[in-house]
């Protein structure tokens, strides 16, 4: 078996935005279904901070390769 | 809800990733012309940003 | 590994899989035109023709069986993904809609049916075609309906931002629907094809290279086997949602070259 570290290193900081991406859609499921006329407020929000946190991972994704 | 509103939830990662690679690429050649080591970085942040900027006109400026 | 090379009797050490597992061999000769997913995509037409001619032939007002399967399928295709997605001029896409969304779920159904095991679509050169059947058929839209200067305009500058922004986000919009978008739709298919056919080839085989070693190996092996078949049932779940998905973004993405702007 062979293979490069960076490939480990970006699966580790794959873990945290895999995270942060459970815990947003979480809020926004349950925060829908609490209130369901909120979702018009809720999902820009909801999906901004889904791509802050992509984001984070696509970086990972990227070093990965050029470094 | 519009028919749309699901097609710019998607467009999300596009955006992203399209961003990152153009300007992170812009920054890797700048790096590699001048030798220098930290326009990949400022490349990168830079695209991260412009896409986020551009996601948030396409969904969070729509809410309003 | 090593560990597990010591430990097994047969003295073989375990070949783990890789992309070498996706290379058949010629059925003629050297000929690379008949080889296995090949032949997948030809049983494929033949199987979907003739479930979808069974199904409409007869067609009667109290559907038998397999014409409410036919009927059932196309009806979630053209409501939730043509009616409910494109609007108002959805009919004329759902063929082209369907055709895909059929092809991909049996291309990759293939992949956990006993004896073919192989979703074609874990070749990246398949996705990589349908990808861009998907890129022209809606760029040629959007140009037919918008005419070309007013869509590329579209595109390429979006509304309502400060001049300067369009150094910035030009580049950024031309990737995102001209490299990007028909990239990462092939890629996603791909992927999930690709990764979920080694995942069970780990476990299958690991499992299998397990009962041949000694006697504590062998009692693990059953464990193997059980986390293969349910990752089969995964991979169903999986292959089903990959064709919704490749099906879905298509429309969306028609939907999207039809609207006035963005």
């Amino acid at each position: 078996m062979k293979g490069t570290l960076n490939l480990v290193g970006y699966g580790l900081s794959a873990i945290g935005p895999a995270i942060a991406t459970g815990m947003i859609f979480a809020a926004y499921i349950s925060g829908v279904a609490r209130q369901p006329e909120a979702r018009s407020v809720l999902q820009p929000i909801a999906f901004l901070g889904f791509a802050l946190a992509e984001a984070l991972a696509l970086f990972g994704l990227v070093l990965a390769f050029v470094l | 809800m519009k028919p749309n509103d699901d097609g710019a939830a998607w467009s999300i990662v596009g955006y992203l990733l399209s961003g990152l690679l153009f300007w992170g690429g812009v920054g890797w050649a700048v790096d590699h012309w001048l030798h220098t080591r930290y326009f990949l970085l400022a490349g990168l942040l830079l695209g991260a940003g412009a896409a986020m900027y551009l996601i948030w006109l396409r969904i969070g400026r729509k809410s309003k | 590994m090593r560990s597990l090379h010591l430990l097994s009797a047969s003295g073989g050490g375990f070949v783990p899989p890789s992309s070498n597992d996706f290379i058949f061999p010629s059925f003629f000769g050297h000929s690379q035109y008949a080889t296995k997913p090949i032949l997948l995509v030809f049983l494929s037409v033949l199987l979907i023709s003739i479930f979808f001619i069974l199904a409409s032939r007869k067609a009667a007002i109290v559907p038998s069986k397999l014409q409410f399967a036919g009927e059932s399928l196309y009806g979630f295709v053209r409501n939730d993904l043509g009616r409910d997605i494109i609007g108002h001029e959805f009919m004329r896409f759902v063929p082209y809609l369907f055709t895909l969304f059929v092809f991909i779920l049996t291309n990759n159904i293939f992949g956990i049916v006993p004896l073919l095991q192989f979703p074609t679509m874990s070749h990246v050169s398949f996705p990589y075609v349908l990808a861009i059947i998907t890129f022209v058929v809606f760029h040629y839209i959007g140009i037919r309906k918008q005419g070309i200067r007013k869509y590329i305009k579209d595109i390429m500058f979006m509304p309502g931002v400060p001049k300067a922004a369009y150094i910035l986000l030009t580049p950024i919009e031309i990737a995102t629907y001209f490299i990007t978008r028909p990239l990462t739709l092939a890629l996603r298919l791909f992927a999930n094809m690709f990764a979920g056919h080694l995942l069970l080839l780990v476990f299958i085989l690991g499992g299998d290279h397990l009962l041949k070693g000694v006697i504590g190996l062998k009692l693990i092996s059953p464990f193997a086997f059980a986390f293969g078949i349910g990752l089969t049932f995964f991979e169903f779940l999986v292959q089903c949602l990959q064709a919704y998905i490749f099906t879905l973004l298509t429309a969306l993405y028609i939907a999207g070259a039809l609207a006035d702007e963005h």
